[in-house]
């Protein structure tokens, strides 16, 4: 991808997005309250499990804990995206900030970067964290369906790809929409259908396993390469800085 | 590499929106170390033009180029040599000072990005409050970190809109020395302004926009003699002596003086041309002069063309 070749001025932009998220009230509570939620919730479900009442069985409910885990790639770079073109745009910093030498794929890789590597560390902190108290405390059958090895395969396989997926997919509506909110909302549109596949797993109508983690995988970072190369096409800087 | 041509070049750059012309084709060259003011009223095409240069905008009739690249094809290029400082300090405001300006040298990839920070807070005064947060400064600190950003990289060529925007006179005036220091160091400046007093201390030349078309260009006196005539304004120590009416009246080129009880006024066919002349005929005739002030400012030059230009469209518009 071209946006590496001038590393270090995207490695700029990268380390002054964090430092900014640092600040920001609304991002750095989306960005440190929903993980924990999305930790507590699967944690709740499976310590209130009952096998006796319930319906799905065990596998039904560690697929719903599972399906919070998948959820964290997907909501937090939503918002944080919004936030990336029309955040700069509101602030009046975006007009300055296009005249740094950044192109636009190097401009458009530092914004989704830093948010694509927090989250995906975030996802996976949480998750190790989860399969660390399953570990610790869960009983038997709960146990051994959810340390099943195909879930920590899916979701390594898997989250990244999504986190890409709404980031690319907010950046796309944050590039082009007035209002942070909308931009938002947009993105959700789009992101709910996506999660489709993972719905099909958690609730085992697709079974986890390898081929179909590696197809879904494969078919999000196809989806994510084809939005890229869209968001840099519609990426258009008069356009950024005239929407107000 | 340095450039020999112009550092800021427009040849024929012009921008429409949709039916709306921004700036109709303008032709400019600002040589290196040049001061240049672009004047007019909101709508003009001041703005346009900046952001055309800063490659924020895209001309869509002719070329511009910044120390020889051209902003569309080259746009890289231009953007690692010019400094831009918008009307509004657009700053990063949760960010501290020093944090604004690590961005931008480390965007820059400068080699060595703790000197040119020093170097740019040194320059602008701000060395105390560089670990301040941006939001907690005043309007005129936030300019001045506006033009340390603008300056980190050490650019060659400055585009400054409104620079002295909302800033008291002292700030202004600091705003002004800076901007003196900056182009004594190599710099070349383009700025947009309202502050017409301030254009004529600081400009070397100055353009007059207006509804996106170019009406003038010179340097701030020969506006004002263009389209306030060349009237000069003699005050002496004391009544105007037989001697110095004879000196006056027999200097080249002068017409209507008007004696007053302490000195003269009259027009010269070209100021810059001939008050020479007629200074040295006053030293002649042993007058005691006080001043000697060429009449009017760019201010009542540029209301002047303003009104000027009314009038023009008012007769078109009847027509």
């Amino acid at each position: 991808m071209t946006a590496f070749t001038v590393a270090p001025s995207v490695r700029a932009l990268i380390r002054k997005e964090l430092r900014e998220y640092r600040h920001h009230r609304m991002i750095l509570m989306t960005a440190t309250v929903l993980p924990i939620v999305f930790l507590l919730l699967p944690i709740a479900n499976l310590a209130l499990f009952d096998p006796e009442r319930s319906i799905g069985g065990v596998n039904l409910a560690v697929g719903q804990a599972m399906f919070c885990f998948f959820l964290c790639p997907v909501i937090i770079p939503a918002t944080m995206s919004a936030f990336a073109v029309i955040g700069e745009r509101d602030q009046g910093t975006l007009e300055p900030l296009l005249t740094l030498p950044l192109s636009d794929s190097q401009f458009l890789a530092g914004k989704v970067l830093a948010i694509v590597g927090p989250t995906t560390a975030a996802s996976f902190a949480i998750y190790l964290a989860y399969m660390s108290v399953v570990v610790a405390v869960a009983q038997e059958p709960v146990r051994s369906a959810a340390l099943d090895w195909t879930w920590p395969f899916g979701f390594l396989l898997l989250a990244p790809v999504l986190a890409l997926f709404s980031t690319l997919t907010g950046m796309a509506f944050s590039a082009r929409a007035r209002d942070i909110r909308v931009a938002e909302h947009l993105s959700g549109l789009v992101l709910l259908p996506a999660m489709l596949p993972v719905m099909l797993v958690v609730t085992r109508t697709i079974e986890p396993s390898v081929l179909s983690w590696g197809a879904f995988s494969a078919v999000v970072a196809a989806l994510d390469f084809a939005i890229w190369r869209l968001a840099l096409r519609a990426f258009d800087r008069e356009r950024a800085i005239s929407t107000a | 590499m340095t450039h020999a041509g112009p550092a800021i070049e427009l040849d024929r750059a012009g921008r429409t929106f949709g039916d709306r012309v921004a700036l109709r084709p303008l032709d400019l060259a600002i040589p290196p170390g040049e001061i240049f003011g672009l004047l007019g009223p909101n709508g003009s095409g001041k703005t346009t033009t900046l952001r055309i240069l800063a490659t924020l905008i895209r001309p869509t009739t002719g070329t511009a180029r910044i120390l020889g690249h051209d902003v569309v094809t080259a746009a890289m290029d231009v953007r690692r040599r010019v400094g831009v400082m918008p009307e509004k300090p657009s700053l990063y405001e949760r960010l501290t000072v020093r944090d604004n300006l690590v961005f931008w040298a480390d965007a820059h990839t400068l080699p060595d990005t703790r000197a040119a920070i020093a170097s740019a807070l040194a320059f602008v005064g701000l060395e105390a409050r560089a670990d301040d947060r941006v939001g907690q400064l005043s309007k005129g600190w936030r300019q001045r970190v506006a033009l340390a950003r603008a300056i980190v990289h050490r650019p060659r060529v400055l585009l400054l809109d409104e620079p002295s925007s909302g800033l008291d006179p002292s700030a202004a005036a600091a705003m002004e020395r800076m901007i003196r220091a900056l182009v004594a160091d190599g710099a070349t400046v383009l700025m947009n302004t309202h502050r017409l007093a301030e254009a004529e201390r600081i400009c070397d030349r100055v353009a007059i926009l207006r509804h996106g078309e170019l009406l003038e260009l010179g340097t701030p006196r020969q506006l004002r003699a263009r389209l306030l005539g060349n009237v000069v304004n003699v005050e002496l120590a004391g009544p105007p002596t037989l001697p110095v009416r004879r000196a006056v009246e027999a200097t080249p080129a002068i017409s209507d003086v008007r004696w007053l009880p302490g000195g003269f006024a009259c027009r010269l066919e070209d100021a810059d041309r001939d008050t020479p002349a007629l200074i040295a005929g006053l030293v002649h005739a042993e007058a005691q002069i006080v001043s000697v002030v060429q009449a009017g400012d760019l201010e009542s030059a540029y209301l002047e063309l303003m009104a000027r230009t009314a009038r023009e469209d008012e007769l078109e518009a009847a027509a």
